[in-house]
Order: C-alpha cells, then sequence, then structure tokens
C-alpha cells in the first residue's frame, strides 16, 4: 500500500519502539522488519532519526558492536523509560483505533 | 577545544577535512547523497556551524553502514532528504539562525511601532 507516509507519521516511534523491545536490534533490521510487514516505503533514513530521537530522550540503551564489513553498528534495547514510553503508546494507540473503527460502524 | 582553537575555527577545519575523507572512501551515489545533505543541514547550523559537526557525523556513519551493506542509496534516505536532514537537525521545530533574524527582526519592527506611539 502506497501513500502511508502521513498516517504512519504519528505512530511509527511507537512500532520502532516495540521491535526494538521484543529483541536488541540495530536500524537496517528495524527497517526490514517494517518493510516485510507491509510499509514498504519506510526508508532506513526514517527509522535512523526515529533512533536518533529515542536515543535523545533516553528511552534506548545503545551498544556499539563490530559488523562483519565496515563501521561497528549500533544496537538498541529499550530500558524502563524506554518499556513505559512502549506501554503508553499501545494504551494510546488502543483509544485512537477504537474510536475510529466506531465512527466507521456509525456508532456515535 | 581551547581557546586557539576556538577563535581560529581551526578544530572545525580539521573535522572537516576528516569528514571529507570519510566521505570520499562513500561510492558514488553516496557521495551525492552526502553532498546534498550538507547543503540541506547548513540552514540549521549556528553562527560557526558547530552544532552540526555531530549531526554531520550521525549522517556520515549511518551512509558507512548502509554503504558497506551494499544496499542502495534510494533505500536508505529515500526521495525526501530534506525531510531527512530536518528530522536529523532535531524535528520541526529546530531553531537556525534565520529564526533568530527573524526574531530579532520583530523585536526591533515592534519597538520602533511602539515609539511611533502606536
Amino acid at each position: 500500500m502506497d501513500d502511508l507516509t502521513e498516517m504512519l507519521k504519528g505512530t511509527l516511534e511507537g512500532c520502532v519502539l516495540e521491535i526494538i523491545g521484543s529483541e536488541e536490534t540495530y536500524g537496517y533490521a528495524i527497517t526490514r522488519q517494517l518493510n516485510e510487514l507491509g510499509f514498504t516505503d519506510v526508508v532506513e533514513g526514517t527509522v535512523y532519526t526515529i533512533l536518533l530521537r529515542l536515543e535523545r530522550n533516553k528511552l534506548v540503551q545503545v551498544t556499539k558492536r563490530p559488523s562483519g564489513v565496515g563501521p561497528p553498528r549500533k544496537f538498541y534495547a529499550l530500558n524502563d523509560a524506554g518499556r513505559d514510553e512502549l506501554s503508553k503508546f499501545w494504551a494510546k494507540w488502543q483509544y485512537v483505533s477504537s474510536r475510529i473503527d466506531r465512527l466507521k460502524e456509525g456508532g456515535r | 577545544m581551547n581557546f586557539w582553537e576556538k577563535v581560529t575555527g581551526s578544530d572545525l577545519t580539521r573535522e572537516w577535512k576528516a569528514f571529507e575523507a570519510r566521505a570520499a572512501a562513500l561510492p558514488d551515489d553516496y557521495r551525492a547523497a552526502w553532498e546534498q545533505i550538507k547543503a540541506h543541514l547548513f540552514p540549521h547550523g549556528d553562527f560557526t556551524g558547530r552544532n552540526l559537526l555531530p549531526i554531520l557525523d550521525a549522517a556520515l556513519g549511518l551512509l558507512e553502514v548502509a554503504a558497506a551493506d551494499g544496499q542502495n542509496v534510494h533505500e536508505v534516505l529515500g526521495d525526501d532528504i530534506q525531510g531527512f536532514c530536518t528530522a536529523l537537525a532535531g524535528g520541526e521545530g529546530a531553531r537556525t539562525y534565520r529564526d533568530r533574524w527573524r526574531e530579532q527582526l520583530n523585536r526591533n519592527v515592534a519597538r520602533k511601532l511602539s515609539r511611533l506611539g502606536g
């Protein structure tokens, strides 16, 4: 599905938190996972800027590990603040999606 | 950064040279992207551009890792390099020297107007 970027904007950060929450991972792998999920127009640069923001807001723990080729990679894991933020995200998502569903079903 | 470096900006020149040396090692399409990234980041600089150094370092780091993976630069940055740079520089509200000039101008105009007895 194309042109999801605008709709995704507010939720992509939560998606990235969820992915990091399930296992320690790095930018490229996160992008691939989102692509496989069907968000095909998400590029690594987008994920990267989200990761920088998470890092700035102290929601993740960053470890540098050597990679097979090229410079070391940054691996990300959630810290306590990050887990907190993730559960807040799902609560907000639940709220928004239930209201939008209700709107669609014509119940007001 | 010592006093001499602060006054002459010699540390900046040195850092720039290091960046350009790293960028020169990138594949062609990545080098082109690097030029665009620089152009889009400059407006986010402060007076000396010193605040841009860590941001440029981060961007270059991403390019290096992605190039080593053998990814196509388009897969990495997509079409919106400007948007990428804005996000790198700290979001839509990132203050730049232009914002400060604009504020200064607004303040001065407001002061002159109030002096006119408006």
